[in-house]
């Protein structure tokens, strides 16, 4: 039995001091002996063929130390899974912001003038931007074969520009629909929005003598990056080394490797180490933002609003690559929250990826959910709505219960669907009166805990020094405080005493990375796992020097305890030294389940809005976030996320997007690119119903992505409710509010 | 190329700079003091957030040239003999920070606010602190922090 002494504070001890004394080095503050800028070239058109590339001023150009084009480097792919985004654009560009050629130089200045001084020679070709268009027959095409790509799964949907097309059922469809009295159906749009970090993509790369390549990145999964980097460059794993970086923000965007392929083949040309920072600019233009996404709903229900069928169809943009999303079956996961967190007999979804001549689309935080769940719980709303219904009731009636069966087949314990949307309607004050114009809205989200693999390193010296050795890169999330607080907790010490080391890929332990809610429950599991083989490596050892067996003695407020002897760690570890014992290291690992969960957690939120009639400007007054929590490891951390999430979400519901015209992204600046700032922020009511089951230690469930995904169909929906305009296209601006309300007063509505 | 004189965190610092070189890069590259980070590199984030002479100025819009013959202060120049400053302290104990890539910007903005108003409202700490973006907090313990450290509730 543990005693929660570390377990359960809120304490922001380990990432703490580095970070707000300036002295945490993050990828782009390092610096080499000899380093070099490295830069890249653009393509400006949305689709071209390269007739020629001209490099020769550009080399010219006095302090440049290198310039790679496509000839230059081997003929492979690169991706997460899909092979399919050149190093550097070979014979065509397929986006504007694509790569084309690279320049390294002694510093960045030189190499920005240089890259200017390289002439392309392109032929525009009929582009398509639209995901509807690209799959319409005699659209342009933009892979020729890309059946052919590594990773791609086979065989290719049979239409036009297709990635993937996936199928998820339950039940029969026809059958569903029969036996509704009524079917509603309709359609949504959501943009792609960037994820908004605020360090850009960096990396360093440097080849010593003897070959050995050392990569320091922005990447949230070492070891992913060095398999795919040692794929890349058709050298061993073993010969490269990741270093662990903390990373300036993540929410999914940073699990590729972005430039590093090309920095490394810079430095190998060049002879020099080479460093390569993203401008923000190029982050919007050609990071990897969230997908664009055109979601139909269609719903079958009974007059007195039980759900009898459900069928989603999801299309998601890839833009002109596949290359950034990691899933086996070249699809957005989240398409599958289209289903909704209820109870419905049958169901199909059919999620639907789509190359277009715009910017790669990649992960962000609950990838494809926010698209899924803004879909959904508007549709939710508007179906309420058709049948006369309270949007709560609607949901009630068809919250999933103890014993249900999910909208997609799955059967989870303690159920909290019903007391999580009652306590935010609760606090919401939900059906009292309100002032004029002001609306209420809510949308309810399950998701499953995250799965992950990890193994951890913990190491105890004779002056009874912790240190725990892990490969879980610091995102700002708190990860390695929690994984400290685990030890401290096993270990019966004070939290202070446990430090934490991130290991680069040569001296820690495979680990997964951070991603998808797995830190917590895979990371935690196999640091718990070694910390209790280092606790009876101890009392083994104290039983060796009590002269008695390793059954008599015990661990008790920190000291070991045998019949009428006791020793503190201090001592036992200076026992230790005189026995030649010390260091004592353990490992232990942890492999979580894959597929099914035993849980999940279910999110529901309300906003509050005032609507501007005579603008259109949507403020949020109030905001209730109910979660039904697993114990809960750090109370600090958890609301982070919590306070993040929902802001993020404000943001992609009022102001962000990215504004593509003709391919070309025509907000490229966070002057222009609305992230919320602390002027924008609501009052906020989080509620924490808090149960047991999950699979983190000590019954510890995911957060990070519970916050963030069913916000904008809630704040859609108190618009609606506030002044009766129904917007299904994200984001909410108030010009299209205001418009809405335009057209509704012309028609005499 | 001109030669400026300045004092960086009350060190004296004499150097030959580029007419063109931006007073972020010159503390990030030529003085090695990297807790000023470069996010948007348009004056928009508040990442690179410097005092130059008390005041809060985004070093990525100002040139090194501009700053001769003032003081300058960055983050790494806080604390005080070891200890961190009452910001500092408060940006950990009451989860101000997350990723930390906007902390130093958001502390001496936040210094900033305090040393001209050493008891601002809530409403005060939003209108100063807007121009310093954050991503993973949502803003909300970093005002708790700045409450924090302006009452002297820090350190307990």
């Amino acid at each position: 039995m543990v005693t929660a002494s570390s377990v359960g504070r809120a304490v922001g001890h380990v990432e703490g001091p580095g970070k707000v004394s300036g002295r945490a080095q993050y990828t782009a503050d390092l610096t080499l002996p000899g380093i070099l800028a490295g830069k890249c070239l653009r393509s400006p058109f949305a689709h071209a063929r390269i007739r020629s590339i001209d490099t020769t001023r550009a080399r010219a150009l006095p302090g440049v130390r290198a310039v790679l084009t496509s000839v230059d480097l081997p003929d492979r792919n690169i991706g997460r899974r899909v092979l399919d985004i050149p190093m550097l654009a070979r014979d065509r560009v397929r986006f504007i912001g694509e790569k084309v050629a690279a320049v390294a130089a002694e510093s960045a200045d030189i190499a920005e003038e240089a890259i200017l001084l390289i002439d392309v020679d392109y032929e525009e070709l009929p582009a398509v931007f639209d995901a509807v268009e690209a799959m319409k027959d005699g659209a342009p095409i933009l892979h020729d074969n890309a059946a052919a790509y590594a990773g791609m799964p086979q065989p290719l949907p049979d239409f036009p520009n297709a990635v993937s097309q996936v199928f998820y059922r339950k039940g029969d469809i026809k059958t569903g629909f029969a036996e509704a009295d009524r079917i509603f159906e309709h359609t949504f749009y959501a943009p792609s929005v960037h994820q908004g970090y605020l360090e850009p993509h960096a990396c360093v790369v440097q080849i010593e003598a003897g070959g050995r390549i050392n990569a320091w990145l922005s990447n949230k999964t070492p070891f992913t990056a060095r398999a795919q980097l040692a794929a890349a460059l058709d050298v061993p794993e073993q010969r490269i080394v990741v270093h662990l970086m903390p990373l300036g923000g993540d929410f999914g965007g940073k699990g590729s490797l972005m430039d590093t392929v090309v920095c490394y083949y810079l430095a190998e040309r060049s002879g020099a180490p080479v460093k390569m920072v993203m401008t923000y600019t190029e982050e919007l233009m050609a990071g990897n933002p969230r997908h664009t996404t055109v979601v139909t709903m269609r719903t079958g229900v009974t007059n007195d609003g039980r759900m009898t069928a459900r069928q989603a169809k999801f299309i998601s943009n890839s833009g002109a690559y596949a290359a950034f999303v990691p899933s086996p079956l070249a699809t957005l996961h989240g398409a599958t929250h289209t289903a909704g967190a209820y109870r419905v007999p049958h169901v199909e979804v059919e999620a639907l990826r789509v190359y277009t001549n715009t910017v790669p689309t990649g992960h962000m935080r609950a990838p494809g959910a926010p698209q899924a769940v803004f879909a959904e719980e508007v549709h939710m709303d508007m179906v309420a709505n058709e049948l006369g219904l309270d949007p709560v009731e609607l949901r009630l009636r068809n919250s999933l219960v103890e014993g249900d069966e999910s909208s997609l087949g799955e059967h989870w314990q303690s159920i909290m669907s019903k007391e999580t949307l009652r306590a935010a309607a609760r606090d919401a004050r939900w059906g009292e009166a309100k002032p004029p114009n002001v609306g209420r809205g809510i949308a309810l989200y399950e998701r499953t805990p995250g799965t992950g693999e990890s193994t951890e390193t913990l190491t105890i010296d004779a002056d009874a020094r912790i240190t725990l050795l892990t490969a879980v890169p610091d995102t700002g999330t708190g990860s390695h405080t929690i994984l400290q607080q685990i030890v401290a907790e096993e270990l019966q010490v004070p939290i202070s005493s446990v430090a934490v080391q991130a290991g680069d890929t040569d001296i820690a332990a495979y680990d997964s990375g951070a991603g998808g809610s797995r830190v917590t429950h895979a990371a935690g599991r196999a640091t718990q796992a070694t910390a209790v083989e280092l606790r009876k490596a101890l009392i083994e050892l104290a039983a060796r020097i009590f002269g008695t067996g390793p059954e008599s003695v015990s661990l008790q407020g920190g000291r070991f305890v045998a019949a009428a002897d006791q020793l503190t760690l201090a001592e036992l570890m200076l026992r230790a030294r005189e026995l030649e014992e010390a260091p004592i290291t353990r490992q232990g690992s942890y492999v979580s389940p894959r597929g099914h969960s035993e849980v999940t957690s279910f999110a529901a939120q309300i906003a509050e809005v005032e609507v501007d009639r005579e603008t259109g400007q949507v403020t949020i007054r109030r905001v209730v976030s109910a979660h039904d929590v697993g114990r809960i490891i750090n109370p600090l951390t958890h609301q982070g996320q919590i306070e993040g999430g929902i802001v993020q979400a404000i943001g992609q519901t009022l102001t962000e997007q990215l504004i593509v015209a003709d391919g070309s992204v025509t907000n490229p600046n966070l002057g222009d690119y609305k992230l919320p700032t602390m002027a924008d922020i609501p009052a906020l009511s989080t509620l924490l119903l808090e149960t047991r089951h999950g699979p983190a230690p000590y019954e510890g469930k995911a957060i990070g992505e519970l916050s963030n995904v069913a916000l904008p169909a809630a704040i859609a929906n108190a618009v609606y409710d506030a002044v009766g305009v129904r917007l299904t296209a994200l984001p909410i601006t108030a010009e299209k509010v205001y418009m809405a309300l335009q057209a509704r007063e012309g028609t005499g509505a | 190329m001109k030669q400026i004189e300045l004092r960086v965190n009350g060190e004296r610092v004499v150097r030959e700079v580029a007419d063109s070189r931006l007073l972020l890069d010159f503390l990030r590259n030529d003085l090695g003091l990297t807790g000023s980070k470069e996010g948007c590199s348009i004056g928009v984030c508040g990442a690179c957030t410097v005092l130059l002479d008390g005041q809060a100025i985004s070093s990525c819009l100002a040139l090194a040239v501009f700053a001769d013959k003032h003081d300058v202060t960055t983050i790494e120049g806080l604390a005080e003999d070891g200890r961190l400053h009452p910001l500092q302290q408060a940006f950990i104990d009451f989860g101000g920070f997350q990723c930390g890539i906007c902390t130093s910007g958001q502390i001496m903005s936040a210094k900033a606010l305090l040393d001209s108003n050493a008891h601002p409202s809530e409403g005060e700490i939003k209108a100063w602190m807007m121009g310093n973006l954050c991503r993973c907090t949502g803003y909300y313990k970093i005002i708790e922090s700045i409450q924090a450290a302006a009452e002297g509730r820090v350190g307990a």
